[in-house]
């Protein structure tokens, strides 16, 4: 062995690494550049196709050309509700932080995610005014109503599920596989099902209605229905991943609490309330940034079930974004609309990787 | 086991029962001629027991139509893309966990950055560099993409870290190099973890859905999970509804057969990648 020539530790690490560096930056990091760097042009996919140079340096006008508009005025009355909503939060985080009951991380987060609350809803065009864009804000508005409901809905339904079946008998276990099978399900799978689950005429829902004598929901095609259908079937899809790691962060609260608890006559729902809660704050902020990451960048339910309608009241941010670039073959619009839902993603991310390393 | 205990099993049962519901439906109708279909989804008990059955759906796939063609498609990819994934996250997660040179730091922070680049938000760039390369409408369009996964090489990073220093200090006595460290000492052990990146790794390669929409525009080209999205939206005219649920099982068979096979490795995965990355 000793004759043989060997490598020194430095140089095998970078020959090991050259495999993950390369398929990183030619993947990964060069196309995120990319992707900022196309949003500064006017770029026609079509026309750029033929002739590279058909490209225009237009610097921020394609993010003022999506997320702004003509005569855009600020004032405090524009959305009472969310704005209200915000103000709270401001006087929450605050009051929370100085009671100690928030850690400074946490409370900052809340902080800045309230004032955004109160600024950003205030924007609105003036008298004559106009967005340039008239989709786009309310795309966003959609995408967030998609992730207010899916998430809680999620997150609520997988806590009680995991803390339900969190014993290790047989019976329990094939619930579990039960519940966590649709999860493997592609996206197509998903909407294939559901979308003749909610049809009018064939649908499983509609028949059963009808056999009770009800008159069957037209719930993909109705403004009303079409987002709690996309919901409903996304709940269903996604559940899985939430109860395992439930299930999981279940396993590390020891059992002599709920010992030490019973001889209290805590049991059941008093002990899920006063024990498991608290033991399983962590977890649930995990679950819950993990999910609004996930479903921020819903796509295929809408794309397939409904099409971003009716009247674009399903219509989400991915989908636009798709739609911008190749349908209307606008690159520049859409990748500066990539970088906004890139922002996003990324303050969601580091909030949990904070979160991640609290543990530690 | 207390009574208490066996009414919490029939209670949970009901809403079990209600999940599995429309994947049951799906396979159900899927049984069905499409000439029953057709007039009605509900023949006996809401359409959930096959009654009319045939397999004719079935055989009428694998006769004509490109079902078995997108199918095969599909394995490519996940194969081609879960062996990618495994060679690059092995070799940088062992090498991230283990050995110490210059810049290790630097590469940590930028791999950690790259964990907040979603998808979504490079799949604009990506069209534009395959399209300039003139790739697209290819197996390599549609694996290479998916292999800068950072999460892949944290999970083996976090595995290489938990075996023992021993093991490596003495085969280093015994003057052996590190490639041969890596290859026949630290691979061999890390089987288990191996196993649960590949399992994650294919589940996403097989259901992977705005990446091939985009890339391959060729009906040659479609994965199966591509391919049902485009004879979903017209499944009641030309298709027959039998036949269009036929395919959907058949998309979905190896994801839920491997699952099912290896529940316990899926299980471990997602709660690592869920809770690290």
């Amino acid at each position: 062995m000793a004759s043989r020539s060997k490598l020194s530790q430095t140089q095998a690490a970078w020959l090991l690494l050259a495999p993950f560096l390369a398929t990183y930056t030619l993947f990964l990091i060069y196309p995120f550049f990319r992707g900022v760097w196309i949003s500064l042009y006017d770029w026609n996919l079509l026309a750029v196709a033929f002739n590279p140079d058909a490209k225009e340096f237009v610097g921020m006008r394609n993010y003022e050309r999506v997320m702004w508009g003509k005569d855009i005025t600020w004032s405090v009355l524009n959305a009472p509700v969310l704005q209200t909503l915000g103000l709270i939060g401001v006087v929450l985080s605050i009051i929370l932080s100085r009671m100690g009951r928030l850690s400074r991380f946490n409370a900052i987060a809340l902080g800045i995610g309230s004032v955004l609350l109160v600024i950003l809803p205030g924007f609105h065009p003036a008298e004559g005014g106009r967005w340039y864009d008239r989709r786009f804000w309310p795309t966003v508005g959609n995408t967030l109503v998609f992730v207010g409901f899916t998430v809680p809905g999620v997150t609520i339904s997988a806590l009680v599920l995991a803390a339900a079946l969190n014993r290790e008998t047989r019976a329990m276990s094939i619930l579990r596989t039960l519940f966590f099978l649709s999860q493997v399900l592609s996206v197509t799978v998903v909407t294939l099902i559901w979308q003749i689950m909610f049809s009018p005429r064939q649908g499983l829902i509609a028949n059963i209605t009808e056999t009770f004598g009800g008159t069957p929901i037209n719930w993909l095609t109705d403004q009303q229905f079409a987002m709690a259908a996309i919901v409903i079937a996304t709940v269903w899809w996604s559940l899985g991943i939430a109860m395992i790691l439930f299930l999981a962060g279940l396993q590390d609260i020891s059992k002599d609490i709920y010992e030490a608890a019973a001889l209290d006559n805590a049991k059941g729902a008093r002990a899920f309330w006063y024990i498991t809660l608290p033991n399983l704050t962590r977890t649930i902020s995990v679950v819950v940034i993990l999910q609004i990451i996930l479903h921020f960048q819903v796509f295929g339910q809408p794309h397939l079930m409904t099409r971003g309608g009716p009247n674009d009241t399903t219509q989400v941010l991915v989908r636009y974004i798709y739609q911008t670039g190749f349908r209307d073959s606008e690159l520049g619009r859409a990748s500066a609309m990539a970088v906004f839902l890139f922002l996003i993603m990324g303050s969601f991310s580091i909030i949990q990787f904070v979160i991640g390393r609290e543990k530690d | 086991m207390n009574r208490s205990y066996y009414w919490l099993v029939l209670g949970l049962s009901v809403p079990a029962f209600l999940w599995l519901v429309p994947t049951l439906w799906m396979v159900s109708l899927s049984f069905q001629p499409n000439e029953v279909l057709a007039r009605t989804t509900s023949s006996t008990f809401f359409g959930l027991i096959p009654i009319p059955f045939t397999a004719d759906n079935y055989a009428a796939l694998f006769s004509f139509g490109q079902t078995p063609w997108w199918f095969m498609n599909s394995i490519i990819v996940a194969v081609g893309m879960t062996l990618g994934v495994l060679f690059v996250s092995t070799t940088a997660g062992y090498v991230l966990a283990r050995l110490e040179f210059p810049f290790k730091r630097t590469i940590m922070v930028i791999c950690l950055i790259g964990l907040m680049v979603p998808e979504q938000a490079v799949f604009i760039p990506l069209y534009t560099m395959f399209a300039d390369f003139g790739w697209h409408n290819s197996y390599h369009a549609l694996i290479l993409p998916r292999m800068a996964v950072p999460i892949g090489v944290f999970l083996m990073m976090q595995f290489f870290k938990a075996i023992p220093k021993d093991i490596e200090e003495a085969a280093r006595l015994d003057d052996v190099g590190w490639l041969q460290i890596f290859w026949y000492v630290m691979l061999p052990l890390a089987r288990p973890a191996m196993m649960t990146l590949a399992i994650l790794t294919f589940l996403y390669a097989w259901n992977d859905y705005l990446w091939p929409l985009v890339s391959a525009q060729q009906r040659e080209f479609f994965t199966i999970t591509l391919g049902l999205a485009s004879i979903q939206s017209n499944f009641a005219q030309s298709e027959g509804l039998g036949r269009v649920m036929a395919s959907g099982v058949i998309a979905s068979l190896p994801v839920v057969i491997l699952f099912l096979i290896f529940q316990r490795y899926v299980v471990q995965a997602m709660t690592a990648g869920g809770s690290k990355g």
